[in-house]
């Protein structure tokens, strides 16, 4: 997945979370960075071949001061799943519900 | 046991559920019907007006079914069942629900999916709503309640095509747009054959393919490839893919929809061609965040072995939709790829 593709993706997410922000490109090891107009800053890290993750956030939630514990600890995600559930924790959107699969109607 | 399939008619104030139902139960093919209507007041009028044995008519009138009574609508149908088991109920075959006419069919049909109590023993066959020629559009425009019933309709009953100034081409092409995927039919003072509205659902009981021809129709019809439609923020698009979807991809891309969309996602519904299984489709349907579990058809139903994925909501992104299958595919690719030590 190329940055660009990610920024476009993200920023649709946005969109559909009904977040105004911005998605901007990172230095170094950060490939995203999201700046809320809420104040909330989020970090998207691509996470080496050598984790059992793909992506690490952090993030300084709406108010926080710089240097919290999310900022300084990230979070490892396993999929772009948990990398957008990451992301609305740290913009603070509360959305949707787990998915729930129910047997069909053959299987029970 | 065969299960037992459940229609449910749904439609605003007005708009000619009770007339429907009333005519479908003098049908003799409906003889072996349970119905349960909700009626909003307190005190019940429809049940006057249908004919029906006593004993198989239940009538909730604590309040709306989606909301108020849902427990109650879980327990009636558990009673039903279990007399029916006991023979002090005739063995009847089908049920129906008719909701209230200001519901929300979402939660009904959640019920239906997910209580435990229900699902040996019923399955949904499809939502039927009825739409007003007369004064349907502008229902639509004044109505949220009258939004979501035809969003997630399997069939659409225009209704009171026979009276002075009826619109009904207006409806059929607002229909069009709003539910793409849904069949739509007339009916003059509820005029119709069951034939048409029954057995319609995703998961036909008497073993016969589900019924993708007709909610996939969205691309094939007029609709123009790849063309959405929305109305008042309820959009609907399909999605197709000559490319296969890599089988761990789909229970990811249900838990990402159902996580970022929530209630916006009215239904959902496809046919996938697995990577893994291409000769066996998958098919997969959704109400808001509840999904049945994925079923393997024995084979394609037409020569067309495209992934086709109808998605119905309130401010969906069809960009951001098809922007997500890519990239967790892609995603699942470059794991599958590291984990059995080939460079992605």
């Amino acid at each position: 997945m190329e940055d660009h593709h990610l920024h476009a993706f993200l920023a649709e997410s946005l969109a559909l979370w009904r977040v105004a922000g911005k998605v901007r490109a990172g230095q170094g090891k950060v490939c995203a960075q999201i700046h809320a107009s809420s104040g909330a800053i989020a970090w998207v890290e691509r996470a080496g071949d050598d984790t059992p993750f793909r992506w690490f956030v952090r993030w300084r939630a709406a108010g926080e001061a710089p240097g919290g514990v999310r900022e300084l600890r990230p979070r490892a995600c396993g999929s772009l799943v948990g990398l957008l559930a990451a992301l609305r924790e740290a913009l603070g959107v509360e959305r949707g519900s787990p998915v729930r699969v129910v047997p069909a109607p053959e299987r029970v | 046991m065969p299960l037992i399939p459940v229609s449910v008619i749904t439609g605003f104030l007005g708009s000619g559920k009770t007339t429907l139902l009333a005519r479908l139960m003098r049908d003799p093919a409906m003889g072996r019907t349970a119905v349960i209507i909700n009626e909003f007041g307190a005190v019940g009028l429809d049940h006057d007006l249908i004919e029906t044995s006593e004993e198989s008519f239940i009538q909730l009138s604590n309040g709306c079914l989606c909301c108020n009574v849902r427990s109650d609508l879980t327990q009636t149908l558990s009673d039903l069942a279990a007399r029916r088991a006991r023979g002090t109920l005739p063995p009847f075959e089908r049920v129906v629900i008719e909701t209230s006419g200001l519901a929300d069919p979402a939660p009904i049909l959640h019920a239906l999916m997910t209580e435990r109590d229900l699902m040996g023993v019923y399955a949904l066959d499809g939502v039927i709503t009825t739409i007003d020629a007369l004064l349907g559009v502008a229902t639509l425009d004044q109505h949220e309640e009258s939004l979501r019933q035809a969003a997630v309709a399997d069939r659409i009953v225009i209704t009171k095509t026979d009276l002075a100034g009826a619109r009904a081409e207006a409806v059929r092409q607002r229909m069009a747009r709003i539910n793409p995927g849904a069949r739509v039919v007339e009916a003059a003072n509820g005029v119709i054959a069951p034939s048409v509205l029954f057995d319609c659902g995703m998961f036909d009981v008497s073993g016969k393919h589900p019924d993708v021809g007709t909610w996939l129709a969205y691309e094939s019809g007029a609709h123009v490839h790849h063309q959405h439609a929305h109305t008042e923020g309820i959009a609907s698009f399909c999605v197709l893919r000559d490319q296969p979807l890599r089988a761990v991809t789909l229970p990811l891309l249900l838990s990402a929809l159902a996580e970022n969309c929530g209630g916006d996602l009215l239904r959902m519904k496809g046919i996938v061609n697995v990577l893994e299984d291409p000769l066996r489709p998958v098919v997969i349907h959704g109400v808001q965040h509840v999904y049945h579990a994925p079923v393997w058809l024995p084979r394609w139903p037409s020569a067309d072995r495209r992934t086709r994925m109808v998605f119905i909501g309130r401010n969906l992104s069809e960009t951001w939709v098809r922007a997500l299958i890519d990239l967790l595919d892609a995603e699942v690719a470059a794991e599958t790829a590291k984990r059995s030590g080939v460079v992605a």
